[in-house]
């Protein structure tokens, strides 16, 4: 028992024991993680905040607070002071909280630290799967309806918007089989249980390098630098245009009311930690696209954002509330 | 192959790896002792800890605290009936009652030898047999992972003790509470009633300290003035004779483990448990009964357990598919450390597979040297007077469950089912189905739903599916011949035959 406590107690000690300096950050600051740790947002929150760390001279102690799509993590940074020692590692779920009905606060409650990079959706096959384009696809679910599986992760998710891409531009009868992530639903893909997911070049990206999975066509306007050989749903389907670039993203946040001197200390930080060249590294090697936005920057994105896919979500039939009753304009 | 043994030797030549192994094992084994501190969570501490590392030692002290939590659970499980870990419960099952006849330090050596040959053989199935398990984990289809369920939760007969009907309630029970919360699969809120706290469902290790820690606690008191039982302590570390009987069984628990471990969708938690109920099947006379103190129970969930580890790795280096959370948690690690793990890994870098089985099995060798020293210590918590031990029970499981998830509502929950299950042990009502309905909720909600719906929700085509494909018709089978071997039915053909 007492070895239990004085380990523990050392254990406490040493990960927190570096000391604070100057005005702001004068104890640790606490960084919480909207994802399960291992996934992409955990991932990229956890390689960009050590460098983030050594600009502001402090320390962030990172964590992840899981569960209802994310509203938990976001609430709970929403109920802290707004005095910059509570940061939100998220994704761009929240964005959609309102017209989804899973939360009353999204990011209109947050200032923007940096919006650090966006994922570019691709969409995936297994590797014997009987097409090889996606207008093959097209055909092939025309003449089998309803056969082709398709994976998906619940409304918002990267797939369900990029399926009600495609059917606002070509109607699709397949059936969709639910998973909890893009991750089980590629390993299930690799399996052979579904045929077909939307998912996160990042996620799928080695498995195609490796052969065991099979690219159809990237949703973004132009080839990625990673993968130059996959086609790009807009040099089969210009149609998709109008609705590209879209993609996942993921930033830092502080409760809107934090000091103006800690938000410009924290973008100062999270900026520099964004050109990094290891992190830099990581978000090419993951397929992602850096962004590193903040400021007005941010905020235009986010509104433009939630705009395209809220209306976009909503004509699909997967709302529980119009945009219009939030204020979201129409793209 | 000169690569590979080379690739092999780094971490034993090199003395700062190996001390980093020696670090991580021991404090892992701490980190899986105490309840609501979770190997995943201390992994992901190191992610950040380690950032600046090479990527060797940074692998070496994340994998010592893998295997070392793994094995750790079981020590708060013999001792305090708190399984430190979802992947103790099983322990606690046989371990406390060797515990409560005095037998706790025979009980710790027993778990670490058997944890050690688990662990041992989930590595040899790893650097031996990779590809051909990673190819036979992935042709798991959701009707499999719903069947594994099936088979899961028929061990509620094993589990239930005095009354089956009670042992059913008990594990309907739990698959309920596994169901609150936002489904993961469609975002809509199931029996949350409108309440934010409910959303994110309960959490299932505060539902686990409760149900065994709490309602053990307060069901002591009923004997709080009796003295508490005098440990033996004569011979620690069991014979050879006594692990060469038990090592067929766990040859056979082992292999379970590897392979549910090698799984992506299930992990050490339901392999140990799946384990143990194998070996109440194949265990014809033990010494003593299942539930009382039977070695058996203790050696099933150990191997499994550990050899599941071994296991998690086989997708993960062979296709960059996590085989659990931990395993989830290195592949992104390994990402921040600039390589990519994926179906090239092997490959292209050979050397990081061999490094990782090197390491691994100095993990192995470690969990045996540090859990076979200072048990005597150890089984000195058990003899302590009721009055101290029993609201250290208390402190260690509020800390337990705030830890999870630093939620005061975890304590909240803790503390209600520790209530409520003194109340179901006080009427006879078992606790292991309700822990098991739990694990396997989410395993049978999820699998199901999946199954059906990718069989245009037609239980004909369903059926179809699992007649014609060798896998599930093999499961569908032996769900079947365990179901009919705990009927009249079969007792009536059995003596028959004897006749």
């Amino acid at each position: 028992m007492l070895m239990r406590s004085v380990f523990g107690a050392a254990l406490a000690l040493c990960l927190g024991a570096i000391p604070a300096l100057a005005e702001y950050p004068e104890r640790e600051i606490q960084g919480i993680i909207q994802w399960g740790a291992g996934g992409s947002t955990d991932t990229v929150a956890r390689a960009i905040t050590p460098h983030a760390e050594a600009v502001l001279g402090g320390t962030v102690v990172m964590q992840n607070i899981t569960g209802g799509v994310g509203a938990i993590a976001l609430n709970r940074v929403a109920e802290a002071e707004a005095d910059g020692y509570t940061l939100l590692f998220g994704a761009e779920n929240p964005l959609l909280y309102k017209v989804m009905g899973l939360g009353e606060k999204d990011y209109g409650d947050f200032v923007p630290i940096n919006i650090i990079a966006r994922g570019v959706p691709i969409l995936v096959a297994r590797p014997d799967a009987p097409f090889d384009t996606f207008p093959e696809l097209v055909d092939y679910v025309r003449d089998n309806p309803r056969m082709v599986k398709f994976g998906s992760t619940g409304p918002g998710g990267l797939p369900s918007v990029v399926t009600a891409m495609i059917n606002s531009v070509t109607p699709l009868d397949v059936t969709f089989v639910p998973y909890d992530g893009d991750g089980p639903a590629l390993t299930a893909l690799q399996g052979g249980a579904i045929d077909v997911m939307p998912a996160v070049l990042g996620a799928a990206i080695e498995g195609i390098r490796g052969g065991t999975m099979k690219p159809i066509a990237l949703f973004d306007v132009e080839p990625s630098p990673q993968l130059p050989d996959v086609p790009t749903i807009v040099s089969t389907n210009p149609e998709f245009a109008e609705m590209l670039p879209w993609g996942p993203f993921f930033g830092v946040f502080v409760k809107k009311g934090t000091p103006d001197e800690i938000v410009a200390e924290l973008v100062a930080a999270y900026a520099e930690a964004a050109q990094q060249p290891d992190f830099v590294d990581l978000i090419n090697n993951r397929g992602f696209k850096m962004l590193s936005l903040s400021g007005a920057e941010a905020e235009a994105f986010l509104a433009d954002w939630q705009s395209t896919t809220a209306w976009l979500m909503h004509e699909a039939g997967l709302t529980q509330a119009s945009p219009e009753e939030f204020d979201i304009p129409r793209p | 192959m000169m690569d590979a043994i080379q690739a092999f030797l780094i971490p034993l030549l090199e003395p700062r790896l190996l001390g980093l192994i020696a670090i991580g094992t021991f404090a892992g084994i701490y980190v899986g002792a105490i309840p609501g501190l979770s190997v995943t969570m201390a992994v992901s501490i190191l992610i950040s800890f380690t950032f600046s590392w090479e990527v060797y030692p940074a692998l070496a002290l994340m994998i010592g605290i893998y295997m070392g939590g793994v094995y750790g659970g079981s020590r708060t499980a013999i001792l305090l009936n708190i399984p430190g870990a979802p992947a103790a419960i099983a322990t606690a099952l046989d371990g406390f009652p060797m515990a409560k006849k005095g037998l706790a330090g025979e009980a710790i050596g027993i778990a670490t030898v058997v944890s050690f040959i688990g662990g041992f053989i989930g590595i040899f199935a790893l650097a031996a047999f990779a590809p051909t398990l990673s190819d036979f984990a992935l042709r798991f289809q959701p009707r499999d992972y719903f069947m594994l369920g099936v088979l899961g939760i028929l061990l509620v007969g094993s589990l239930s003790g005095e009354s089956l009907v009670k042992g059913i309630f008990a594990g309907a029970l739990g698959i309920g509470i596994g169901a609150v919360g936002m489904d993961p699969l469609t975002f809509t809120e199931r029996f949350t009633f409108g309440i934010d706290g409910l959303r994110g469902g309960v959490s299932f290790i505060a539902v686990m300290i409760g149900m065994f820690g709490i309602s053990e606690g307060l069901m002591q008191l009923h004997t709080v003035n009796t003295p508490a039982v005098k440990q033996k302590i004569g011979r620690i570390i069991p014979s050879w004779a006594q692990v060469r009987r038990h090592l067929p069984l766990g040859l056979q628990t082992s292999t379970i483990g590897t392979v549910i471990g090698a799984l992506p969708g299930t992990g050490g938690d339901i392999a140990a448990l799946i384990a143990y109920d194998h070996a109440k099947r194949v265990t014809r006379n033990p010494e003593v009964p299942f539930g009382q103190g039977a070695v058996e129970g203790l050696v099933a969930p150990e191997t499994a357990n550990n050899a599941a580890v071994g296991g998690a790795f086989i997708p993960m280096l062979t296709l960059g598919i996590p085989g659990d959370a931990v395993t989830a948690i290195i592949i992104g690690a390994l990402f921040i450390h600039g390589l990519n793990p994926g179906p090239l890994l092997m490959t292209s870098q050979p050397d990081m597979f061999w490094f990782i089985v090197s390491s691994l099995v100095l993990a192995n060798i470690f969990i045996l040297i540090f859990g076979l020293t200072g048990i005597r210590f150890f089984v000195k918590i058990v003899e302590l007077p009721r009055a101290v031990l029993l609201p250290a029970i208390l402190l260690l499981s509020v800390v337990g469950a705030y830890a999870v998830n630093n939620s005061l509502t975890d304590v909240y929950w803790m503390l209600g089912f520790g209530v409520f299950g003194y109340f179901m042990k006080l009427y006879g009502y078992p606790l292991g189905p309700v822990i098991l309905g739990v694990i396997l909720s989410r395993l049978l909600d999820d699998n199901w739903r999946r199954a059906i719906i990718s069989d245009l929700e037609s239980p004909v085509r369903l059926m179809q599916g699992i007649l014609t494909s060798p896998l599930s018709l093999a499961l569908f089978a032996f769900i079947l011949l365990i179901f009919l071997s705990k009927t009249p039915l079969w007792g009536l053909i059995f003596r028959r035959k004897q006749t």
